[in-house]
């Protein structure tokens, strides 16, 4: 299944990153579970990746969910309804409020949020901050690292098989803090030699030309999309100064 | 076009790196600068892209002319060169590709648009440009690919063509070959041709002289930074390059072996005297033992002491052979875009105080069938056998004592300080006392030739030295099986003569090789068969040469 | 002697955009002293509406003016490392996050970054770790501001000798990792209710359950898995740094100009930046 693209990804994730503003702003369980319930599920289930967006979804919020749960379940001293007691644990009302209202904003945090990342194409995103005229130095970074993320993980894994040739077995404890020097070593050096003749590559590639850089790949951004992003950005920070000035906050 | 006089240059470290050096090169004219391992061939590749400054730690007194422009150095204040505009003019291409990729280009499209790209040139020409150049090097259905997931010669290719993106009329290339196979090294063989019959000129750093070579071209042979000959390929290679350590490429090394009795090999710590290795001949049989022209078993006849096919004496345990592999069958993850790579039903198997070489071109499953040798792979179905046990779940790193396996990218393994801890990790990893490890990485060493290096660092050494270290700190856990991934990649003359030494000491004394190679001379020369592989099974090794020739490609 | 092909003598080196940084560098503290001092009262009652946006905005906005002063200062070489620092955090720290362990490791490429290209490279490489990291880890996006305070300390006590010998670097660390603590408190107090690993919940829990408010109880568990993790990062860092051969680490004009690393004589290097 194609991954879904409709908008140009400086776009879908402005529009997300609102959407945890306005979450922050309202801050009432309810309107965070309706977020959750009709915004954000519709979109991981129509984004054309619903199971990995849901995987990373669970691996990255499931156990932060199950802690808050468990820690302000549990232990939270302010909490005066108290439903029952084990020890120095005590389950109160006000605690299971804030847990949930802690769990539902993170769940809203993460899953606007990496909706919006997965499904954006980070090529794309790049591209778009060229077209824009952002600074080529923070796109080359940006772009760089996301582009060396995949390349250090397998360089990694490859090292790690070599050191395991010559007699290395990961165990546990100060084994362990061995085994990874004995994996980062070799990684960090082979990685800064490269880093040491792109740096003369850069140079002479013109990447110091004062020049506004251009892009290869085409600017899937359009004007009416750049007047939404003001527009959405307007929208959102007018409400949230209304609601917070009118004490409509708890 | 380009004219270099290099009066001296040298290292932060007060290491002379070139001496007395002059070169121009002239539009669509090849120089060919060769040399071994540290005679100076990148640094002379640098020069001439215009990295002379300070910033790179290196003193320069000489003079560059490029485009009726001198620019003195080392007399007063120096010039600082504009590597953008200097690149506009000669383009350079450095070892090892990945330092030569911006890494945020998700196609190569993008990544040969790169440099343009910064100098702001818009859109509509930059696809044209990019679709030229494409084109011209053979990468247009390449264009869409990542090119973080290409095989060697499409990467060097895009690098290539990223550096000729702002078609400079000199092009710089130091070891543009390494570490590809037949086919790669032909393709990008053909692209440099082709650049130089439209005008460009071209310099190629190489460790060994080339077979083919254009009859036009000139060859340079630096030895210790200096020149000791400059003049046509015909003349290179009658000149008696070999005592610069200058090798013919495709030429089988010169073992001193012969005539030896069986070796007290390397692991038994008094190994080959490495300086023996530059001194010997040719021994006849040897020399003609190149690809194909070889009877197919075993080894050219007449030097029977380091073949040692007996050796009763030295077999430490009864007739079980050293490895066994019984219809083993592997299968990577499957690509999409891509025929499911992988090794089907092959048998193998090796007996001590043999040597067997596997040939095949790249994702023929060379490199999947030594991966089984130390379970840094694990059959999806066969069996396979080190030594008489099966492998079964034991961890590689437990069997680091018994099979000892040389990565051909050397560099992905050295994370100690000095040459000597390095190599005696293994040992201690095997569970030795450091005493004794440190004796017998201090003999591995002395084996390759490196103990005056013990207590440098080993990314201080040269490429060549590296890998011995490498080899060394195999060497130092005393396996009795060696598993070497082309080991000859890369090495100039001397070192190829001294892992050839090596092999066949290591044979001799009862221990099993098995190396997967694209050098045939080499294989020919120190394996006492070869196995050829082609996509994934064994060919079979029937009694005609022609069978074990590799396929041609 | 002016040519096409070379630059001028002088280099001319780009100015610190020191408003963007300073206006960074307020904005950060007034952010956290709000969180602090004012202590939004409702902050464990009801999840703290105002005090939540303020911190977001407080510290992600000073990251990126931060970022925006510094990125123009840098020379190319510190700008090459600075994703290779990135993709170490993000590889390492994901790793030991699955691994379930107590500490993040989440730092070890901005501290290295910081040894070896200085303060304002490390601080950047913090901030801009944390916000590429939450393209694949949005809860990792707020702590940014905090990730350039580690790299910009680490780098200012790589500049003084914190580095020149192997047994100093834990030091540092916990020094360094204390104060990173106390800024990452607020920020998991306010915006996830100090929620962390099963690891960090424990301490939390464990000062709720003697009374502490959360904060304050974020703040102790803070100040004890930081002090350890970045004592660990430091000291990894530092066996990392001298395990590297010497034109690896020298062609850092930072880590030759302030003799970040002992063993190598110092070499002048004129009108260098980007430190």
């Amino acid at each position: 299944m194609p991954r879904r693209r409709i908008f140009n990804p400086l776009t879908e994730l402005l529009a997300a990153a609102l959407l945890v503003v306005l979450v922050l702003v309202i801050n009432r369980w309810q309107f965070s579970l309706a977020v959750l319930v009709a915004v954000i599920l519709p979109a991981v289930l129509l984004s054309g990746r619903p199971r990995r967006i849901g995987l990373t979804l669970t691996v990255v919020a499931a156990p932060l969910l199950l802690s808050s749960l468990v820690l302000h379940g549990l232990f939270f001293p302010e909490g005066t309804t108290v439903l029952a007691q084990w020890g120095f644990a005590r389950m109160t009302v006000e605690g299971l409020e804030f847990a949930a209202l802690m769990g539902l904003r993170m769940a809203v945090f993460a899953g606007a949020l990496l909706t919006a990342t997965m499904t954006a194409s980070i090529p794309e995103l790049v591209s778009t901050m060229t077209h824009r005229g952002w600074n080529r130095k923070l796109v080359f970074v940006i772009g760089s690292a996301v582009g060396l993320l995949p390349h250090v993980a397998a360089r990694a894994h490859h090292i790690l098989r070599a050191q395991q040739a010559r007699g290395l077995v990961v165990g546990g404890g100060l084994r362990r803090f061995k085994a990874l020097l004995m994996v980062s070593t070799p990684l960090v050096t082979g990685l800064l030699v490269d880093a040491s003749e792109r740096t003369h590559m850069l140079e002479a590639r013109g990447f110091s030309s004062t020049v506004r850089r251009t892009s290869y790949l085409p600017d899937t951004d359009s004007a009416a999309q750049r007047a939404a992003r003001w527009a959405m950005t307007g929208v959102v920070v007018v409400f949230s100064f209304l609601w917070l000035a009118t004490g409509a906050a708890k | 076009m380009i004219a270099l006089e290099c009066i001296s240059l040298a290292y932060d470290d007060n290491a002379t790196a070139l001496v007395d050096v002059t070169l121009a090169v002239h539009a669509g004219e090849q120089v060919q600068v060769v040399g071994p391992s540290g005679s100076g061939k990148t640094t002379l590749a640098r020069l001439l892209a215009g990295r002379t400054g300070g910033d790179a730690g290196t003193a320069f007194r000489g003079a560059l002319t490029l485009e009726g422009t001198r620019l003195e150095f080392g007399t007063g204040t120096d010039p600082r060169i504009d590597p953008a505009a200097w690149s506009s003019r000669v383009g350079y291409v450095a070892q090892g590709a990945w330092g030569q990729l911006s890494m945020m280009s998700s196609t190569v499209a993008e990544e040969i648009a790169f440099g343009p790209a910064n100098r702001g040139m818009p859109a509509g020409q930059l696809r044209t440009t990019v679709r030229d150049i494409a084109a011209k090097l053979q990468l247009t259905d390449l264009l869409e690919r990542d090119p973080r997931t290409l095989s060697g010669g499409q990467l060097q290719r895009t690098v290539i063509a990223a550096a000729i993106a702002s078609e400079p009329q000199v092009l710089v290339l130091d070891e543009p070959f390494q570490g590809l196979d037949e086919s790669a090294t032909a393709d990008v063989a053909a692209v440099l041709e082709l650049l130089r019959a439209h005008g460009t000129g071209l310099v190629v750093c190489e460790p060994l002289l080339p077979r083919r070579l254009p009859v036009d071209a000139r060859v340079l042979a630096l030895f210790e930074g200096s020149a000791v000959f400059e003049g046509p390929p015909g003349d290179a290679r009658g000149a008696g390059l070999r005592r610069y350590g200058v090798g013919l490429e495709g030429a089988p090394p010169r073992l001193s072996s012969a005539g030896r009795g069986p070796t007290p090999a390397a692991r038994t710590a008094s190994p080959t005297p490495a300086g023996a290795a530059g001194a010997a001949s040719v021994t006849p049989a040897r020399a003609a033992g190149v690809a194909g022209l070889t009877p197919a078993r075993g080894r050219p006849a007449g030097d029977p002491p380091d073949r040692a096919p007996g050796l009763p004496e030295s077999r430490p345990k009864g007739d079980a052979l050293l490895v066994e592999l019984e219809c083993v069958s592997f299968t990577y993850p499957a690509q999409p875009d891509e025929a499911p790579a992988g090794i089907r039903s092959v048998d193998f198997s090796l007996e001590r105080g043999e040597v067997v070489a596997l040939l095949g071109s790249n994702g023929s499953g060379k490199s999947t069938v030594l991966q089984h040798l130390n379970g840094l792979l694990r059959p999806v179905s066969g069996v396979v056998r080190i030594d008489g046990r099966e492998l079964g779940r034991r961890p590689t790193g437990k069997l680091a004592a018994t099979v000892g396996y040389l990565f051909q990218n050397t560099d992905q393994q050295l994370f100690e300080r000095t040459v000597l801890r390095e190599v005696a990790y293994g040992p201690r990893a095997a569970g030795k006392k450091r005493g004794a490890a440190i004796g017998q990485a201090g003999d591995a060493l002395a084996g390759v030739g490196l103990s005056g290096y013990a207590s440098l660092h080993p990314y201080e050494l040269s490429f060549v030295r590296r890998r011995l270290v490498a080899l060394a700190s195999m060497i130092a856990t005393q396996p009795l099986l060696w598993v070497l991934d082309e080991p000859t990649a890369g090495l100039d003359d001397e070192g190829r003569n001294l892992i050839g030494e090596l092999i066949r000491a290591h044979a001799a004394t009862g221990g099993g090789v098995v190396l997967a190679t694209h050098d045939v001379a080499f294989a020919e020369a120190v394996s006492d068969r070869t196995v050829t592989l082609a996509a994934g099974r064994v060919l079979p090794a029937a009694g005609s040469p022609a069978s074990e020739a590799p396929p041609s490609q | 002697m002016s040519s096409p092909l070379t630059l001028p003598l002088q280099r001319e080196t780009s100015r610190p955009r020191r408003a963007l940084i300073l206006a960074g560098g307020a904005l950060i503290a007034a952010t956290y002293f709000y969180l602090v001092l004012a202590q939004p009262a409702d902050l464990a009652g009801g999840g703290g509406s105002a005090a939540s946006l303020i911190c977001l905005f407080g510290f992600l906005g000073g990251g990126a003016l931060l970022v925006g002063g510094i990125l123009p200062t840098l020379t190319t070489s510190s700008l090459v490392v600075m994703p290779l620092g990135i993709a170490l955090n993000i590889a390492i720290g994901q790793t030991a996050g699955s691994l379930g362990l107590q500490i993040y490791l989440d730092a070890i490429g901005t501290v290295l970054v910081a040894v070896l290209a200085g303060p304002a490279a490390g601080a950047a490489t913090g901030a801009l770790s944390n916000a590429i990291w939450g393209l694949f880890n949005p809860l990792a996006l707020p702590f940014a501001a905090g990730a350039a305070l580690i790299g910009l300390l680490a780098g200012t006590a790589a500049k003084y000798g914190a580095f020149r010998r192997i047994y100093l670097a834990p030091f540092a660390g916990l020094a360094v990792g204390a104060v990173g603590g106390l800024v990452a408190a607020p920020i998991a107090a306010t915006m996830f209710g100090a929620a962390g690993t099963v690891g960090t919940n424990a301490i939390v829990a464990a000062f709720r359950a003697m009374g502490d408010s959360l904060l304050v109880a974020a703040t102790k568990q803070g100040l004890t898995s930081d002090t350890l993790d970045k004592l660990v990062v430091f000291t990894l860092v530092a066996l990392l740094v001298y395990a590297l051969p010497g034109r690896a680490r020298n062609q850092f004009p930072f880590v030759r100009r302030y003799r970040v690393l002992a063993g190598r004589a110092p070499t002048p290097v004129p009108g260098t930046s980007g430190e």
